[in-house]
C-alpha cells in the first residue's frame, strides 16, 4: 500500500494532469532533441570508427602525376610509416542508357590479385571482380541508386579518349567515399558524378600508366607524426607531380561527416537548454501555485510531526514525476525523430549499415539534467513553504495587495477598461509569474527563426552561387589542357549561345606560416558566367595581376586585401610565385581562389591554355546539346545546373523540411504549454474573483476577457523579445556552423518574423481557448461560500 | 443629509403592491441515492415590490438555496419560480445572466469584491455594463464612503468592505436587493452601519430586499419575517411597523 503522503501525491497530480502535461511536453522536447542528436552523434561515430577499421581506411593520401612502383619502397622508408597502399586515379566520362546527360567519374584500380591492402570495399550487391577478368568495374552505391544500375548492366565509359563497354560486377562501398562527391563539389550530384573500380592492370594500360601509380595512401605507425610523415612524403613526391599530401582532417568525404556531427553537437547542447529551461520555469509556476494553495495542509502536516525533509520531499516528488514523465516521451521522440533523421543520412552518407544506435548515457544525461533543472527551478520556493512556522502557515495567505499599475499613475488611467485594469494590476502584482510567461513565449517566439533562417540562407547561397556567381548553364572539364580550339568546338555544339573559357590549376597558396592547397580558376575578364562580387553582392571587375580569394579562406589565412601571397603551383613546371591579393569573393559553399585567364596562365608560365568551359545553352535544345556533348572524347566530366538543382531539392531540402517540421512542432508545444499553463494557474487562483463577476452579472464571454487581456498583454510584450532572441539565437548557430565548406549568409526575412509570430499566435490562442472552457465549469455558487 | 431621515412608513402603506417574485411547491434536491440532500421541500412565497423581508432559521434550512434560486445563480429541481413575466426555472445561461446584470443586486457573507479593483472601480465595473445605473460615487455615497473611493479592498475594514459591496449591488437600481448574510461577519457596531445602508436603500429606491440572517433581532427591521428550516416556510409574520435598524437591540 502506498504511504498516504502518496496517496495525497497521486490525487494531486490527477487533479493537475492538465499541467503536469504540458510541463512534461515541453520538458520532451528538449529531450527528444537531446537525445535525438546525441544518438546521431553516437551512431555516426561508431559506424564511422568502425567501418574505418573494419575497412582499413587510410589515414594520409596523395595524389600525384605519376610515379614508378619502385618509389614505392622509399615511401615504406620514411619514419612513421605503416601500411601503404598505391593505385591509379583517373577521370573518365560515360554513357549511361536512359540518362540524357554525359555523366563523369572518377575511377581507381583494384590490385589484380587479393584485396586492397587499404580502404577496402564493402559489396553490396553482385560480386567482385574476376582476376583476370576484363572489361569489368565495380560500381560505387550513390551512383547506382541514383541511376539505378544493377550488376550485369553494361556502361559505357570515354577511357583516355576511347570509348569501351563496361559490364557492373557489383555495387560497393569505400570508406574513402562515404560521401560520394564531385571533388570541390559543395552539392553532391550522384546522378552525373560517380565512382568507379577496375584492375589495375586494365586501367594503367588505359591511361598508359602500367608500373606506375598516381595515388598513394598510407597508415602512421602508431605514435608517429603526421605533419613530419606528410613533410616527408611531400619531399619524396614532388619530383614527381606531387600535389600535396593531406590527412584524414581534409578529406572531402570525411570532412563532411565531422561537419554534420560539429552541427550535431551544436542541436544537443543549444535547444535542449533552451526547452529545458521553460520547462524547469514551468515546473516551478506549477509548484508555487501548488504550495501556496496548500499552505494550511503544510501547516497540518507539520503540526502533526511531519519532518521539514519529509515535506519538501513530498513536493519535489511533484517536480520529479514531471520530469519522469517528460523523460519517457523524450525518449519515445528522441527514438522516433532519430530513426527518421538516420533515413535522411541515407541519402547522404553511405555506409554498410547506418542504424540508429541509442545513446543510452544519453537517456541518463535527459534525465539527469531535467531532474536537476526542475529541482533547481522548486526547491527554493518548496524550501521557503516547509519551513514556515505552523502557526503562520495556518493563517490563510495575507490578502492580495494591489496599487494602481504603472502604467496608469502616468496619467492616462482614464483611458482604460476595468478588464484592462484588472489584467495589468494582476501582472504588476506576480512579476515573476508573468516574467515566467513571458519568458516561455519569447523562447517560442525564437526557436521558430532559426530553420527559417537556415532555409532561406541556403536559398540565398543558391541564389547567389546560381544566379550571381555561376550563371553558365554548364560546366565541363577537359581531359588534358588544351588549345582555344577545343573552345571553338564546344561553341559549335547544338543550342549553345555562349562558350567562356576556364582554366583551372592546383597551387599551395601561402600566406605566413598557413596555406591551404586549391584550384586556381583562371577565367576570363567581364564574362558573363563566373562573376566575383563582393560584400553585399556588388559585381567587381577582376584585377589583371592580382588573386582573388573566397573572403572565407582570406580569413582563415590571416590574409588582407593587397598582402603579397606564395603561389606554390602543384602542376606543369611547378612554379612559385608571389602574387598579390587583390579581391575578395563573398561567396558562400566551399572556398575558392580566380585570377584572370591570361594571367594566370603567365603566372604558370604558359601560353594559351584552357582546361573547360562554361557554356550558356538554349533550354529548348538542351537534349540536343547533351547528347552531342557525349559524344566528344576530350570532355572529362560535366555539371549541369539543372540537375543539381533538383537534386538538391530532392536531398539536402527535403531534410531541411522534416527538421524544420521537429523546430515547428516543437515551438507550438512550448507556446500551447507555456499559455495553457499560465492560463490555468490564473483561472486557479482567481477562480473567487472570476466567479463573483459572474455572479453579479457579466457573460462568460466578459470574464473570458479579463484572463485573455492579461495573456494578450504578456504576449503582446513576449513577442518582440522572442524576435530578438531568434535573432541572436540564429546570428549565434549561422556564425557557428561557418565552415570552409559550408557557411550560411544570415538572412531574416520579415516573412520569417511574421510565421514565427503568427505560429506563436495560433497556438497560445488556441491553447487560450482550450483553457476558457473550463470557465463554465465556474462554481458560482461556491464562490460565495468562505474562502476556503 | 436628505437620505438620513429615518421615516417609519407602516408596512403595506405605500404604493400598490405588485408582485415580484411567486415561488410555489419550490424543491431542489442535491445528490443522489442515500446522498441525496432536499435543501428546498416544496417553498410557497410570494414578494412584492418595495418590501424589506429577512429570511431567518437554523444552519441548514436552505435559505441560501433559496436565495440563489430566487437571483438565477441555481435552478431548482421541480416547482414553479417566477420573477414577474421571467420562468426563471427554464430561462437558459445567457437569459440568467442578463437577468442577474439588470435586475439582481447581490451582498454576500465574504463581501466578494475584486481585489485589484479600488472601491470605486468596483462599483464601476457595474455600472459599466448595467442600463441605469448611477454614477459610483453616489452609490458609494449613499452608504456611506464617499471618502474611501479610491481605497483598494485590501486597505477596506470588513464593513467597509461590505459597504462597498451593497454599493455596487445597488450601483445598477437593481429591482431586487438579495443579501445573504451580510453582516455575518462584522462586529456588532459596524453590522448596524451595513444594516443601516440596506434598510436606507430600501426606502429611498423602493427595492425588493431579502436578507438572510441567524439574527432573530435583526426581524424587526423587516416589513416581512420568513422563518424558514426544513426547507420550507414555516411561518411568516408581517410587522405592524419597521424600526429603524440604529435602534436594533443586540
Ligand atoms: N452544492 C451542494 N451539494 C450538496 N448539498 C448541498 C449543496 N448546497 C447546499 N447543500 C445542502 O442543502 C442544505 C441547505 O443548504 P443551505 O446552504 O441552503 O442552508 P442555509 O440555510 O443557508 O444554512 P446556513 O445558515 O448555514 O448558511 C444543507 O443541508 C446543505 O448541506
Ligand atoms: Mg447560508
Amino acid at each position: 500500500m502506498l504511504p498516504h503522503l502518496d496517496r495525497k501525491l497521486w490525487r494531486d497530480l490527477r487533479h493537475m494532469k492538465g499541467q503536469v502535461f504540458a510541463v512534461a511536453l515541453v520538458m520532451a522536447c528538449g529531450l527528444t532533441m537531446l537525445i535525438m542528436a546525441r544518438s546521431l552523434i553516437f551512431s555516426l561515430e561508431s559506424t564511422q570508427e568502425q567501418y574505418y577499421r573494419a575497412h582499413h581506411f587510410a589515414e594520409v593520401f596523395a595524389y600525384l602525376k605519376r610515379a614508378p612502383n619502385s618509389v614505392l619502397e622509399q615511401v615504406r622508408q620514411i619514419p612513421g610509416a605503416g601500411t601503404v597502399q598505391s593505385g591509379l586515379s583517373a577521370q573518365v566520362t560515360l554513357d549511361i542508357p536512359g540518362l540524357d546527360e554525359p555523366a563523369s567519374g572518377n575511377v581507381r584500380s583494384m590490385p589484380d590479385y587479393g584485396e586492397p591492402e587499404l580502404n577496402r570495399l564493402y559489396l553490396r550487391k553482385g560480386r567482385w571482380l574476376q582476376p583476370g577478368g576484363r572489361r569489368e568495374v565495380l560500381v560505387g552505391e550513390a551512383f547506382a541508386n541514383a541511376n539505378q544500375l544493377q550488376p550485369g548492366d553494361q556502361i559505357a565509359m570515354l577511357l583516355h579518349g576511347r570509348r569501351q563497354q563496361f559490364r557492373i560486377a557489383g555495387i560497393v562501398l569505400s570508406p574513402e567515399f562515404v560521401f560520394e562527391s564531385r571533388p570541390g563539389a559543395a552539392l553532391p550530384d550522384n546522378r552525373t558524378y560517380g565512382i568507379f573500380w577496375m584492375p589495375y592492370e586494365e586501367l594503367a594500360y588505359a591511361f598508359d600508366l602500367y608500373g606506375a601509380f598516381n595515388f598513394l595512401s598510407l597508415t602512421l605507425e602508431p605514435g608517429a607524426s603526421e605533419r613530419t610523415l606528410m613533410a616527408a612524403l611531400d619531399n619524396l613526391l614532388r619530383p614527381y607531380g606531387g600535389r600535396g599530401s593531406y590527412g584524414r582532417p581534409d578529406h572531402p568525404s570525411h570532412i563532411r561527416v565531422s561537419d554534420e556531427i560539429t552541427v550535431l553537437r551544436v542541436l544537443a547542447f543549444a535547444f535542449p537548454l533552451v526547452f529545458l529551461s521553460i520547462g524547469a520555469f514551468m515546473t516551478n509556476a506549477v509548484l508555487s501555485r501548488l504550495l501556496a494553495l496548500q499552505r494550511e495542509q503544510i501547516a497540518i502536516l507539520k503540526a502533526f510531526g511531519f519532518l521539514n525533509r519529509q515535506i519538501v520531499t513530498h513536493y519535489l516528488k511533484f517536480a520529479l514525476v514531471m520530469v519522469s514523465l517528460g523523460t519517457i516521451l523524450g525518449s519515445v521522440g528522441g527514438v522516433v525523430l532519430g530513426r527518421r533523421l538516420v533515413q535522411i543520412y541515407h541519402n547522404f552518407f553511405r555506409f554498410p549499415t547506418l542504424e540508429f544506435q541509442l545513446d543510452r548515457s544519453a537517456l541518463l544525461w535527459a534525465l539527469g539534467v531535467s531532474a536537476g533543472a526542475a529541482t533547481l527551478g522548486v526547491f527554493n520556493s518548496v524550501r521557503r513553504a516547509a519551513t514556515l512556522p505552523p502557526a503562520e502557515a495556518m493563517r490563510p495567505e495575507p490578502p492580495a495587495n494591489y496599487r494602481p499599475a504603472l502604467v496608469e499613475r502616468t496619467g492616462i488611467a482614464h483611458l482604460f477598461s476595468h478588464t484592462f485594469r484588472i489584467a495589468v494590476r494582476n501582472i504588476e502584482r506576480k512579476p515573476v509569474q508573468a516574467l515566467l510567461t513571458i519568458i516561455g513565449l519569447a523562447l517560442a517566439t525564437g526557436i521558430l527563426i532559426v530553420p527559417t533562417c537556415i532555409r532561406e540562407g541556403l536559398g540565398a547561397v543558391l541564389g547567389i552561387k546560381w544566379d550571381l556567381n555561376s550563371r553558365q548553364d554548364v560546366t565541363v572539364g577537359l581531359v588534358e589542357p588544351s588549345s582555344a580550339r577545343a573552345q571553338h568546338a564546344l561553341g559549335q555544339l547544338p543550342g549553345v549561345w555562349s562558350v567562356e573559357p576556364t582554366r583551372t590549376a592546383v597551387a599551395r597558396i601561402r600566406f605566413g606560416h598557413r596555406h591551404r592547397q586549391i584550384g586556381i580558376q583562371g577565367v576570363i575578364e567581364g564574362g558573363l558566367h563566373i562573376r566575383i562580387v563582393e560584400e553585399n553582392q556588388r559585381e567587381i571587375p577582376l584585377p589583371k595581376n592580382g588573386i582573388v580569394l573566397s573572403s572565407k579562406l582570406a580569413d582563415v589565412m590571416g590574409a588582407r586585401f593587397g598582402d603579397e601571397l606564395t603561389v606554390e603551383f602543384l602542376e606543369g613546371r611547378r612554379l612559385v610565385r608571389n602574387v598579390p591579393l587583390l579581391g575578395l569573393h563573398d561567396d558562400f559553399a566551399g572556398v575558392t581562389a580566380h585570377m584572370e585567364i591570361d594571367a594566370l596562365n603567365r603566372l604558370l608560365g604558359e601560353g594559351d591554355v584552357i582546361t573547360g568551359a562554361t557554356l550558356s545553352v538554349d533550354q529548348a535544345r538542351r537534349g540536343d546539346f547533351l547528347r552531342a556533348l557525349k559524344g566528344i572524347p576530350s570532355v572529362a566530366w560535366v555539371v549541369i545546373k539543372e540537375s543539381i538543382r533538383e537534386n538538391f531539392g530532392k536531398t539536402t531540402a527535403a531534410s531541411i523540411n522534416v527538421i524544420q517540421s521537429i523546430y515547428l512542432t516543437c515551438a507550438s508545444i512550448v507556446a500551447f504549454g507555456v499559455v495553457y499553463n499560465n492560463a490555468r494557474i490564473s483561472l486557479a487562483e482567481r477562480s473567487r474573483e472570476l466567479a463573483t463577476l459572474r455572479v453579479i452579472g457579466f457573460s462568460q464571454r466578459e470574464v473570458g476577457a479579463v484572463v485573455v487581456t492579461e495573456l494578450v498583454i504578456l504576449a503582446l510584450i513576449a513577442v518582440p523579445i522572442g524576435l530578438a532572441f531568434g535573432t541572436v539565437l540564429a546570428t549565434t548557430l549561422i556564425t557557428q556552423v561557418s565552415t570552409e565548406t559550408v557557411r550560411l549568409p544570415l538572412v531574416l526575412s520579415p516573412a520569417n518574423y511574421a510565421f514565427a509570430v503568427s505560429v506563436v499566435v495560433v497556438a497560445s490562442t488556441l491553447s487560450g481557448l482550450f483553457v476558457l472552457r473550463r470557465l463554465n465549469q465556474l462554481n458560482l455558487v461556491g464562490a460565495l461560500k468562505a474562502p476556503e | 443629509m436628505v437620505f438620513m431621515e429615518a421615516t417609519h412608513i407602516p408596512a403595506g402603506t405605500s404604493v400598490p403592491r405588485e408582485r415580484v417574485f411567486c415561488v410555489r411547491k419550490l424543491s431542489k434536491t442535491y445528490g443522489s441515492g442515500s446522498t441525496t440532500v432536499h435543501a428546498l421541500a416544496g417553498v410557497d412565497l410570494d414578494l412584492f415590490s418595495g418590501e424589506l423581508i429577512v429570511l431567518l432559521g437554523p444552519s441548514g434550512g436552505g435559505k441560501t438555496t433559496l436565495l440563489n434560486n430566487l437571483g438565477g445563480l441555481d435552478t431548482p429541481t421541480s416547482g414553479e419560480l417566477y420573477y414577474r413575466d421571467l420562468d426563471l426555472t427554464s430561462a437558459d445561461e445567457s437569459e440568467l445572466t442578463r437577468y442577474r446584470r439588470n435586475a439582481v443586486g447581490f451582498v454576500f457573507q465574504f463581501y466578494n469584491l475584486i481585489p485589484s479593483l479600488t472601491a470605486r472601480e468596483n462599483v464601476g465595473l457595474i455600472t459599466e455594463i448595467a442600463r441605469d445605473p448611477m454614477p459610483p460615487e453616489e452609490a458609494l455615497e449613499m452608504v456611506n464612503l464617499g471618502a474611501r473611493l479610491d481605497h483598494f479592498p485590501a486597505q477596506l475594514s470588513g464593513g467597509e468592505q461590505q459597504r462597498v459591496a451593497i454599493a455596487r449591488a445597488i450601483a445598477k437600481r437593481p429591482q431586487v436587493l438579495l443579501c445573504d448574510e451580510p453582516t455575518g461577519a462584522l462586529d456588532v457596531r459596524t453590522g448596524i452601519v451595513v444594516l443601516e445602508a440596506i434598510d436606507r436603500i430600501n426606502r429611498d429606491l423602493g427595492t425588493l430586499t431579502v436578507v438572510i440572517t441567524h439574527n432573530a433581532v435583526m426581524a424587526d427591521m423587516a416589513d416581512r419575517v420568513v422563518h424558514f428550516s426544513d426547507g420550507r416556510v414555516q411561518q411568516v409574520r408581517e410587522n405592524s411597523f419597521r424600526v429603524a435598524p440604529q435602534t436594533l437591540k443586540w
